[in-house]
């Protein structure tokens, strides 16, 4: 059983780096991982000379290097947007272990800049380029994530008799929630031309990327650097930061390319989550809050059911009922998503850094003390989704 | 014209598949152990783990599972938007990825997913003639 390893590491900061979204100067990938890391020690007051665990996503020895430290336990899996739920699972097991006191995850990623600046670091280091799948795929003009994704909404809608406008739901109150973070890149006619809130009609008449996803069913391509530290309790209990418990983790995942995913309408969510519950000793009905990666629309709202928070076809309806909007039952994607906050490429770093906020009680401050949306929630849902609809991590994190 | 879309190239392993389809033929990988089909080729079969793989004729017919309409693209394909991309279930299990024909990109709704396809074969060069799917009857 996994339960032994519930509570035994807290996330103590989190921490993003100096600025956001879409960057007037570009900065590079190590840059937006640095000044996070920095951030987040000034945060917490632990030095970075401390840190003797590193967990990142394809990038730890190198930034192991650019830090001058020289870690025990070094962890880079990178298997998409949810690698950093993982990282978290990773850690307190290490951490559980003994092998390490303090673990570091570190995300950075121009995914706007590298236009500017290229998009430096590692690869993704995901098979090759002529594996056998790829040659049995590239010929056929997928481009991206937003090409595959939408295959799994064409089915959802099949089976379960819904529609597009169904799933516009989520990026109107997706909005909403934007509307309330000024940190978000969609805030506001301030923060970006097409920011404000937006209505069911701006979503299905925004341009076709790939049918049935319009531009506003897809998530932002923009810069984010964010790090979180994790520690054991003696050491969480010293701080001046309030600590964030990992009550449950899971992980699992279904497939990596999409040609080997059994069923589109459902993700390994289902499984990395029902080890999550069972190593928390909690379930669906103690979750306050979610925050659920939003690459697309149909991802959160199929995520929302594989976490069993929705029956099986109706998830899309926590959206257009109200529950997950500012002041429903159960707040979802309070930063306002990777549809309207932010989105580097990977997302599960920007999940990591909501939920620390909401749970310690610091989504008011904001980033630079810009005021925020603080929920009250104590107990929070976390799941990460990689690849295309591949590959899951799950996090049930509790007050302190 | 010449085909100015990417091109796979094979690898040792793949080749049947490729010879296969410069004679018409969908290859499929088949384990001589549970008799299963499955897609993409594997060195081990994704099933029951035999590595006793043999290669099979397919019969080239299958059913829609499900598509999606591409407005944005790269490269050759970019030419081409919109068209329509789907997955394939292979009447002998499992499922391919393909380019389908015989649809109307214009008209996502009037495509039906059930529907019966067959493959068919354009040669991109002198070594690789690439499949690509057919609806020819509509399915429910």
């Amino acid at each position: 059983m996994n339960t032994q390893f519930s509570r035994s590491a807290a996330i103590v900061g989190a921490a993003e780096a100096t600025e956001i979204g879409y960057l007037k100067d570009p900065k590079t990938a190590i840059q937006l991982h640095i000044e996070a890391i920095k951030a987040v020690s000034d945060q917490t007051g632990i030095p970075i000379s401390s840190i003797d665990g590193i967990f990142s996503a394809g990038w730890s020895s190198e930034l192991a290097e650019h830090l001058g430290i020289h870690p025990k336990y070094i962890d880079t899996t990178q298997v998409g947007g949810c690698s950093f739920e993982m990282h978290v699972h990773h850690a307190m097991a290490a951490i559980y272990a003994g092998i390490i006191d303090v673990a570091l995850i570190s995300h950075g990623q121009n995914g706007y800049s590298m236009r500017k600046v290229g998009g430096s670091g590692p690869r993704r280091g995901l098979g090759n380029d002529n594996s056998p799948a790829s040659q049995m795929t590239s010929a056929y003009g997928l481009s991206g994530a937003p090409s595959n994704y939408s295959h799994a909404m064409t089915r959802y809608n099949y089976v379960y008799g819904t529609t597009p406008e169904d799933f516009a739901h989520v990026a109107k109150v997706t909005r909403d929630w934007a509307t309330l973070n000024p940190r978000a890149v969609m805030h506001s006619k301030e923060t970006h031309k097409a920011g404000g809130p937006i209505t069911i009609e701006d979503v299905q008449s925004a341009r076709i990327v790939s049918w049935p996803l319009t531009l506003l069913h897809c998530c932002l391509v923009t810069d984010h650097g964010g790090a979180v530290l994790l520690t054991r309790p003696e050491i969480a209990r010293s701080l001046k930061t309030r600590p964030v418990w990992v009550a449950g983790a899971g992980e699992s995942m279904g497939h990596s390319n999409m040609l080997e995913m059994e069923d589109f309408t459902a993700t390994s969510a289902m499984a990395s989550s029902a080890a999550a519950y069972e190593m928390a000793g909690m379930g669906p009905d103690d979750m306050e809050m979610a925050l659920v990666y939003d690459s697309f629309t149909v991802t959160a709202a199929i995520t929302m059911e594989m976490l069993g928070l929705a029956p099986r076809g109706q998830g899309y309806r926590l959206w257009k009922d109200g529950d997950a909007a500012p002041g429903g039952r159960l707040p979802i994607n309070t930063n306002g998503g990777g549809l309207s906050f932010n989105h580097s490429g990977m997302y599960g770093m920007q999940l990591l850094i909501e939920a620390y906020r909401q749970l310690s009680g610091t989504a008011e401050d904001g980033i630079n003390g810009l005021p925020g949306k603080q929920t009250g929630a104590s107990t929070c849902i976390v799941n990460g989704t990689g690849g295309s609809l591949s590959t899951t991590g799950t996090l049930v994190l509790v007050a302190d | 014209m010449a085909y100015d879309k990417p091109i796979p190239r094979p690898s040792p392993h793949t080749m049947p598949f490729w010879e296969g389809t410069k004679n018409g033929k969908l290859m499929l990988p088949r384990c001589t152990h549970c008799n299963r089909v499955h897609w993409y080729p594997r060195h081990i079969c994704p099933f029951c783990h035999s590595t006793a793989l043999e290669w099979i004729e397919g019969s080239g017919e299958g059913r829609l599972h499900t598509f999606a309409v591409q407005h944005r693209a790269f490269g050759g394909w970019a030419e081409e938007i919109p068209f329509v991309t789907a997955y394939i279930d292979l009447d002998e299990g499992d499922r391919m990825l393909t380019v389908l024909r015989g649809v109307d990109p214009e008209n996502p709704e009037s495509i039906r997913i059930g529907s019966r396809v067959k493959v068919e074969f354009e040669q991109a060069d002198n070594d690789i003639h690439i499949p690509f799917w057919r609806v020819v009857e509509e399915g429910a």
